[in-house]
């Protein structure tokens, strides 16, 4: 759910990013409000990334204004970072140090320096499921013990807003559960985050509402439900197309001014409206078909064929 | 903040004392080049070229070769500590273990990690000729060189403020690097080339000394330590290595920050 009446932690408006020549993220507007979480969606290249590099500090932006708790960051971002917490793509920790201390000394590029540092630390290697490891050095963990390394040194000093981009990327499913109870609770915790996810499940378990960029613009705002309905249909019709069905298929789409849809292993997956959908059982009631709702992979295969 | 600000920050001290603790955790093993490799020297030299060099003609004065190479020595490791530690040790902590990109996404900002690269590589070369200028005051006191020990603390601002300059000169290459293979460029085109025309190991003819010798930050500091270590002309190579390193410092920082920012940032 969308809590518009809770104030704006972080707001971003017409944010703009050129890198190597290309315009990255192109007029981006977003808000992160207090306790909420945003998923930012789209497809490998849609600006996902700058536009959180941008939200976190690590981009100027070449245009637009960001804004957290109402103050603009330029010029004020070392303020803002006190207060925010970030876990990369990759894992970034530090090497040269054991998974215990990487927490003490995460904490310690801070100030105000966090407070009772001892029971936090202890408290987070409790929490994460740390402690058998504290002594080892995070290579030796495994992806998803790794993640959760990640995850407790980015809120290591009580951050009011996270950003996770794609936390669980990688991860076998058991992992990629475990993070999302973590996850859960930081939410849960009243913890604002923004994260960026490829996976449909993850945006909806821990999603309040979404932004779907797309050729660094945002196409989406909303839930994850009316953003697929609004940008993919409401269902998605699983056809096994062989010449002849292929022909008539298309052809029906093509009078509905639909594009040929996206083929995967010798089927075609074709989004459609609840209307649409009584349309096709109507007009090819000896085909055999499969209807499925629509899904993140639907809505990232539509925007990368987007002329 | 400005680019000389960084440096004086809470988060640049923050970044050197985790440098420091990891340094510390193993600092048997690495206090062991610099206190042995002038102890192998000085019996590399000592021992095998010494007896065919009875004396270097040095301003007018003939000195034991051994003597000579001494503040060379020391000059050398000044040298090549911070320049390797701006090269090879600053390129693995960006590239290969991404130490900086986990420090960016706290309150540490790219000026600080910049600035705690060459203050870090400044830092382990001055307690690197440090170390070099104890074992060869064991030295002195076996009688293989003269010199004055008392002057030896003149040396390490010296050493502290060329380990800025050669530093912020390696972090350039770092910065524009695409892989550490490519770090022998830098090394075998410049570094010890600027090593060996230095009047480090060995007096450079006059001619060299007087032209190409000039354009060599290491050669006025091998020959200010000379100087202060053995009395003799020091003020103009005292002045040129300061202007050396106003001039790196100033110019290279600034330039190191910006290609580091494109380089790590994407900015």
């Amino acid at each position: 759910m969308i809590h518009t009446d809770r104030p704006a932690l972080l707001e971003g408006r017409g944010l703009v990013k050129h890198l190597g020549g290309h315009r990255v993220v192109d007029g981006v507007d977003l808000v992160c409000r207090e306790g909420e979480v945003l998923g930012l969606l789209g497809p490998n290249g849609a600006g996902k990334t700058t536009t959180l590099r941008m939200l976190y500090g690590f981009l100027t932006p070449d245009a637009g204004r960001i804004a957290f708790r109402g103050r603009e960051i330029a010029g004020t971002m070392r303020d803002a970072k006190r207060e925010i917490g970030v876990c990369t793509q990759d894992d970034t920790f530090d090497t040269d140090f054991t998974v215990e201390q990487n927490l003490w000394v995460a904490a310690s590029y801070f100030r105000p320096r966090p407070a009772g540092m001892r029971e936090r630390v202890a408290d987070l290697l409790d929490r994460f499921e740390l402690r058998p490891f504290a002594r080892q050095t995070p290579e030796t963990l495994s992806g998803g013990y790794r993640r959760r390394l990640m995850l407790a040194r980015a809120i290591v000093h009580r951050p009011r807003l996270l950003f996770l981009d794609e936390p669980t990327t990688g991860l076998d499913p058991q992992a990629r559960m475990a993070v999302w109870d973590l996850v859960g609770n930081l939410r849960a915790e009243g913890l604002a985050i923004v994260l960026t996810t490829h996976y449909m499940e993850e945006a909806e378990r821990l999603s309040d509402g979404v932004t779907v960029l797309a050729q660094g613009k945002v196409v989406a705002h909303g839930t994850t439900a009316s953003v697929l309905g609004d940008l993919v249909g409401e269902h998605v019709v699983v056809v096994e197309v062989d010449a002849a069905t292929k022909t008539d298929v298309a052809g029906w789409l093509s009078r509905r001014g639909m594009a040929d849809p996206v083929g995967v292993l010798g089927a075609w997956h074709v989004p459609l409206r609840g209307e649409e959908l009584a349309e096709f059982a109507r007009d090819f009631p000896a085909l055999r078909y499969e209807v499925r709702t629509p899904t993140l992979d639907d809505l990232f295969l539509k925007l990368a064929v987007r002329p | 903040m400005s680019w000389l600000g960084a440096a004086f920050e809470w988060q640049s001290r923050a970044v050197l004392r985790r440098h420091l603790r990891v340094y510390l955790r193993s600092w048997h093993t690495n206090f062991l080049p610099p206190a042995t490799e002038p102890v192998m020297m000085l019996l590399a030299f000592g021992l095998g070229l010494g007896p065919y060099v009875p004396t270097v003609r040095w301003h007018d004065r003939d000195l034991a070769y051994m003597t000579f190479v001494g503040p060379g020595m020391i000059a050398y490791a000044t040298f090549m500590t911070a320049s390797f530690q701006s090269l090879y040790a600053a390129f693995i902590r960006m590239r290969y273990q991404r130490t900086w990109e986990g420090q960016l996404t706290t309150q540490i900002e790219l000026p600080h990690v910049v600035w705690d690269e060459i203050l870090w590589a400044a830092f382990l070369a001055t307690t690197y000729a440090a170390i070099v200028s104890v074992v060869l005051t064991v030295c002195r006191g076996l009688g293989l060189l003269q010199f004055d020990p008392t002057r030896l603390p003149l040396l390490l601002p010296m050493a502290f403020l060329a380990g800025c300059a050669f530093a912020s000169l390696g972090l350039c290459f770092t910065a524009v690097i695409p892989t550490i293979d490519h770090m022998n460029l830098p090394v075998f085109l410049l570094i010890l080339p600027l090593g060996f025309v230095s009047s480090t190991y060995f007096p450079l003819p006059p001619a060299v000394a007087s032209t190409l010798a000039w354009a060599n930050p290491l050669y006025h500091l091998a020959e200010s330590y000379r100087g202060v270590l053995l009395g003799g002309i020091v003020a103009s190579h005292l002045i040129a290595l300061a202007g050396f390193i106003a001039v790196m410092v100033g110019v290279l920082v600034p330039l190191d920050m910006r290609l580091l920012r494109g380089r790590v940032l994407g900015d």
